[in-house]
């Protein structure tokens, strides 16, 4: 169990710099793809054993949703936006990768001051959970494109994810459900937003939405 | 209870089908009715508090008079709603704007109940995300530039500080069980907050925090008030009305659910305090930003962010300054909600909600212009009126905490 869960907070740290680095959505949204089945697969990784069918029915519809449902979706609002492939951030490539760095330092210190408090939740995804967060968090204020803030609002649903796991053993599956469907409608609702954003101003690039102020 | 809130959901998914678009009018209504049965079963429960199917819907007092002020202000702007909408049926107001009105209103107002009914902290989150996602594209019911950059920001804004309380909740729920208790009702701030819960305070503290700026993101106190103006402003009026005069309110309820677990482990300092000074600032900052403000419904969004601070701050000066704020909790959404209505009505007769071609409006339309008259004199708090109490009150209480 620990030398998976090594290796699932590797790939994770992984995708996290590859979304930060990256610059075609096409990439990011696979990359997302990937981190969404990843982390679905930590519950399963964590109740080997006990309760084994809420903890497989929960990652099976995490890695369904946020493995296959969401990229899709993003995927045809991409082709149907039409949009320049390539992200112009607000910030660099190379910031943003230093942010990272930053970011993994702060999480692994957040995540060694929580550990007391929380015996029962492995190091290893604390300080992950804590990064994703913090990436995710990070692209959204960073990045231009609706798209890729949809993507960071992701990456930040993940993290949340991974915390509600291995923080709370005893969640119910009614609020579980809640939340799984919050995330889908959530993303569905900003899917047509941003169709609509298109539609009205022939681009998905937020920093022409700056007429309101003050 | 239970029963009829679910009904009053169900309801709008019924009714939302073979609708003309004089019938949502009739639909919301009908739903209203509904509701109203259901504060009068809450009410009649008033001594102690309602609850139902293994304690997931839990109403007490406090909820109780919130769910009183929502009917009340759903009802006067689904009312309203009819008056304002009617009058541009011809060209704007289509069937599919109607159907899309009517099912998102009715479907947030399911949401906002089942906030302020559910027991249980997770569920509240739900719901509360379900008011976000539901009521983004009220704001946008006529996709306008402005209107779409506006419900952008309260999507993406709000989506975030949501995310923040759900951290909080699950902190408290990690919170209690390091406290080593049952993990069935973890969630359920009935039993967060008794006594025999222990709490771990490093965990609580942390959890208190993030529900603070989580949910306040929603209920627009003030440093991460900032998609508050854009989203009033461009909605219409009685969207706006139902935002400022409750949705506010619902997001504040939610902290008010985190406050006893906090003051339970942390004593009554830590959580007064924040909510004290984040009151405080709200007051600070927007009564700053009223000053430059042009726009009446940006102006009446910035007074909502203000009295949101009032009664932030009441909440946080302890029992006196609670009652305060409850009395202004009330006065608050009603006048609110008039002035949207007033500013509404007044802004499709001039086409223009900009201030300075307001003037004149008590000669052009007097019903409209003396609503606003009253509304705004009742607002600032001039004296004979009911929020000039509540705001003397708070001041008492804050006399006597200081």
């Amino acid at each position: 169990m620990f030398a998976l869960l090594q290796t699932v907070h590797a790939l994770g740290l992984l995708s996290g710099f590859a979304l930060l680095g990256t610059s075609r959505i096409g990439a990011c949204i696979r990359w997302l793809s990937f981190q969404g089945i990843l982390f679905g697969l930590v519950p399963l990784i964590l109740h080997e054993g006990g309760s084994g069918w809420r903890a497989g029915f929960l990652a099976a519809g995490n890695i369904v949703l946020k493995g296959i449902v969401f990229p899709l979706l993003l995927l045809r609002l991409r082709a149907r936006a039409d949009t320049s492939r390539e992200v112009e951030p607000f910030v660099s490539f190379v910031t943003s990768v230093l942010f990272g760095i930053l970011a993994l330092g702060l999480s692994v210190w957040l995540a060694s001051e929580m550990k007391p408090a929380l015996r029962q939740a492995p190091f290893a995804m604390l300080d992950s959970s804590i990064f994703l967060i913090s990436v995710g968090l990070f692209l959204i204020i960073s990045r231009r494109n609706a798209l890729m803030q949809v993507i960071g609002y992701l990456v930040l649903e993940n993290g949340i994810f991974v915390f509600g796991v291995i923080t709370v053993v005893g969640t119910p599956l009614l609020v579980e459900l809640g939340v799984l469907l919050d995330a889908f409608v959530g993303v569905f609702v900003m899917g047509i937003a941003i169709y609509h954003i298109n539609r009205e101003f022939g681009s998905v690039e937020v920093d022409r939405l700056s007429a309101l102020k003050g | 209870m239970l029963g009829v809130a679910i009904a009053g959901a169900a309801l709008c998914l019924v009714l939302q089908r073979p609708r003309h678009v004089l019938s949502v009018i009739v639909a919301v209504s009908a739903a209203e009715m509904l509701l109203a049965v259901n504060i009068w079963a809450a009410v009649l429960a008033g001594p102690g508090f309602v609850t139902i199917a293994e304690q997931w819907l839990y109403v007490d007092a406090f909820s109780a008079f919130h769910i009183a002020v929502l009917v009340l202000v759903f009802l006067l702007s689904s009312a309203f709603a009819g008056v304002y909408f009617t009058s541009e049926a011809e060209h704007d107001f289509t069937l599919p704007v109607a159907r899309r009105f009517g099912a998102l209103w009715l479907g947030s107002l399911a949401a906002m109940l089942l906030v302020l009914a559910s027991n249980n902290l997770g569920i509240m989150w739900v719901g509360m995300e379900a008011t976000t996602l539901l009521s983004a594209f009220l704001i946008s019911l006529y996709p306008s530039r402005l209107s779409l950059e506006a419900m952008w920001k309260y999507l993406i804004i709000c989506s975030i500080g949501i995310a923040f309380a759900f951290m909080g909740t699950l902190l408290a729920a990690a919170s209690i069980q390091s406290g080593g208790a049952t993990e069935a009702d973890a969630l359920f701030w009935t039993h967060l907050a008794s006594s025999d819960a222990h709490l771990d305070p490093t965990l609580m503290k942390f959890a208190f925090v993030f529900a603070l700026v989580g949910y306040g993101t929603k209920a627009g106190l003030a440093p991460i008030h900032s998609w508050l103006p854009d989203a009033h402003s461009q909605a219409p009026a009685p969207v706006s009305a139902m935002f400022s005069g409750f949705l506010l309110n619902t997001a504040l309820y939610c902290i008010m659910r985190f406050v006893p677990p906090a003051q339970h482990a942390l004593g009554t300092d830590f959580a007064g305090g924040l909510l004290t000074a984040f009151g405080t600032l709200s007051i600070l900052v927007a009564a700053g930003f009223i000053v430059f403000q042009r726009d009446a419904k940006r102006l009446l969004a910035y007074h909502s962010v203000e009295h949101m601070g009032i009664i932030a701050l009441g909440y946080g000066l302890g029992p006196l300054g609670a009652f305060a704020a409850l009395f202004h909790t009330l006065n608050h959404s009603v006048c609110k909600s008039l002035a949207f209505f007033a500013v509404g009505r007044l802004g499709q007769r001039f086409g223009s909600h900009e201030m300075h071609t307001i003037s004149g409006a008590l000669r052009v339309d007097s019903l409209w212009g003396v609503a606003l008259l009253v509304s705004l004199l009742a607002l600032i708090g001039v004296a004979p009126f009911s929020i000039f109490m509540s705001e003397y009150q708070l001041l008492r209480a804050a006399a006597g905490a200081g």
